[in-house]
């Protein structure tokens, strides 16, 4: 009893010191707070596109008194903001006495091996898709090396592998270059080889083939900060069917023009743009059997408010020429048509489309409408929509790693058939 | 043939029992550097040899950051594991830029702190707050005074103390009963025993 006694008195004292300080806290152990903040700058000659709440909060930091929550909490957010590794503050004396400036330093390295699922999805009717990613860095350089079975993007499945080396600066950080080798067998849906068989279609430049290989450098060059210009070539290989044909190449030129800005009025809304123009030129020139020229022209709009977000997404494509099926255009799938199966709406894909698609989404909910029309040259486009409700994780439409749950309905005359999509990061 | 694979393999054993008892001895300081001394109904410690504001944590104070010291001073009683009174501080250090002297504040007693100092001064300082209570220490049996002190690690800046302020007792015991990770600066003193009779008060 008298142990007990003892054993209360001592908690209760041991209690009594760690509430003490609680009621006087504010003060900072820094002695170094009752300096002025002159400047806030990043060490070395980086500089750093951030959100205008961090420049703000910049602002209010200087002129204030040294306080090393504050530049805390600075730190964390410019980290989250530029998927930095760690960004930490030092203090130098400023140019007028009492006065300090404030450097941060911003650690980018990634980790030295990353594994990742960068895209996976399910569509009941057209089955999984799934990239798994294995990436190193060292120094400027990343290597990244993926496995993928895609049968939801093309009007074939593809499954393979990639191996891609990145340059991140090539003499300066607004040059980037890249190479990558792809190899890919091809599987393809029964209606697939049925309308093959019966190709009427006067612009498909190759039948099926079995497998192709690509290999494709490429130079990535920023104009202005959200506009980037990426430029290369695509020597495509395909493997015939028969083993006694002859392969097939379709070498290109790649031209890629991207326009990706957000803006972030206020705590409550976000806003984001990506807008892109792809050509690629196949031509006999680079030894090319196939000669076609590929446009391609994608904007997504984003709106975030609060809890409520829309999303736009507009794509356009042409096709002049001789394309094989890989570069053909494709509705129907767990991006597009949403509910559609892409081989009733066409099964070796069109060398015209036109898609829209409208997201709404309030919290977790998402409703979304999607229209669309892919077509040949000659013939005359239909129309198709569809809708679907659904699920998805991040309340913002700009988080990474979001997963949807949705049903979607293809919307025609008679029968409703739903199709359930699962995904992520797609 | 295999007693000499046995030979090899206990030969790199002992290699390695001895780096890595190399390393433990690098991050500790013999038995005769902490000093103990009465003061009244205290228990204080003196280690002129120890010099914990140094190498990473000495350049995060150049670049004006806090730097979190634990102390833990436990007292043991007829045997050295047998531990009877501990007592735990956390100090913060850091250094005027302008100044270029260091300041150290007790965290839990923002009103107990010291500025102006050069660097032996602070860690001399940090040692004078940490006390024992003779009362509860036994007058006539051999005791010894054993002192870790740990860098608080503060890799991300949202772990750094001042983001929890309210830094208790119980944190300390908590963070004492684990063993110090292996980046983190930890040395640990052991005094020569001594009676309670043999210190001058």
């Amino acid at each position: 009893m008298k142990f007990a006694l003892l054993q209360i008195l001592a908690t209760a004292a041991l209690l009594a010191q760690s509430t003490e300080p609680s009621s006087r806290e504010p003060a900072d152990p820094n002695i170094n707070s009752r300096y002025t903040v002159e400047s806030i700058g990043f060490t070395g000659q980086s500089h750093y596109r951030l959100s205008t709440g961090a420049i703000e909060e910049m602002h209010r930091l200087i002129g204030a008194k040294v306080s090393t929550e504050a530049l805390n909490r600075l730190a964390r957010r410019i980290r989250s903001e530029l998927r930095a590794t760690e960004v930490t503050f030092k203090l130098a004396r400023g140019g007028e006495p009492n006065h300090v400036k404030v450097l941060l330093e911003v650690d980018k390295r990634k980790s030295n091996f990353d594994l990742s699922i960068p895209a996976f999805s399910y569509q009941s009717r057209q089955g999984w898709t799934g990239v798994a990613e294995a990436a190193t860095t060292f120094g400027a350089n990343t290597l990244t090396a993926g496995a993928l079975s895609d049968g939801d993007t093309l009007a074939e499945r593809y499954t393979g592998f990639k191996i891609r080396y990145d340059r991140l600066s090539f003499g300066t950080d607004r040059i980037r270059l890249g190479f990558e080798f792809d190899s890919y067998h091809e599987l393809y849906d029964r209606a697939t080889l049925t309308a093959l068989d019966n190709a009427s279609s006067s612009s498909l430049g190759a039948g099926a083939y079995r497998s192709r290989t690509d290999f494709e450098p490429s130079a990535t060059f920023v104009l202005a900060k959200p506009l980037t210009l990426t430029v290369g070539l695509s020597f495509e290989q395909m493997q015939p069917q028969v083993s006694a044909a002859h392969s097939e190449s379709a070498n290109a030129v790649i031209n890629t023009l991207r326009y990706h800005q957000r803006w972030e009025n206020s705590d409550a809304t976000n806003q984001e743009l990506d807008a892109g123009y792809n050509l690629r030129a196949a031509t006999r020139s680079i030894g090319s059997d196939l000669s076609y020229i590929r446009h391609l022209v994608n904007a997504h709009y984003g709106l975030r408010h609060e809890h409520q977000s829309v999303e736009v997404t507009l794509t356009a494509g042409v096709i002049y020429g001789h394309a094989p099926l890989f570069e053909r255009f494709v509705l129907g799938n767990s991006s597009t048509l949403r509910g559609w199966n892409k081989y009733d709406v066409d099964p070796i894909g069109g060398n015209r489309v036109v898609h829209g698609s409208v997201t709404y989404g309030y919290h977790i909910m998402r409703v979304f409408y999607d229209t669309g029309s892919v077509w040949d040259q000659g013939k005359s486009p239909e129309a198709r929509h569809s809708a679907g409700i659904g699920v998805s994780s991040g309340l913002g439409i700009f988080h990474k790693g979001a997963f949807l749950l949705a049903v979607a309905f293809p919307i025609r005359q008679g029968r409703a058939d739903p199709v359930f999509i699962a995904g992520m990061n797609f | 043939m295999r007693s000499g694979s046995r030979i090899h393999s206990l030969a790199a054993g002992a290699f390695l029992l001895a780096l890595l008892s190399l390393g433990v001895l690098a991050m500790s300081v013999s038995t005769e550097d902490l000093i103990v001394r009465r003061s009244g109904d205290l228990i204080r410690v003196t280690a002129p040899r120890l010099h914990f504001i140094t190498g990473k944590s000495l350049q995060r104070l150049h670049d004006g950051s806090i730097v979190p010291f634990d102390f833990q001073l436990s007292i043991a009683s007829g045997t050295r594991s047998n531990v009877i009174q501990r007592a735990f501080e956390r100090f913060t250090v850091s250094y005027d830029v302008w100044e270029e002297r260091f300041s150290v504040v007790r965290l839990r007693d923002f009103r107990k702190s010291a500025s102006n100092l050069s660097a032996s001064a602070a860690e001399s300082w940090c040692l004078e707050n940490i006390l024992a209570q003779t009362p509860a220490l036994p007058a006539d049996r051999q005791l010894w005074a054993r002192l870790e002190v740990r860098s608080a690690e503060s890799k991300e800046p949202s772990s750094s103390p001042y983001a929890d302020p309210g830094i208790s007792i119980t944190t300390l015991i908590g963070i004492f009963s684990r063993p110090p990770r292996p980046a983190q600066d930890h040395w640990s003193l052991e005094s020569s025993a001594f009676h309670l009779s043999d210190l001058k008060p």
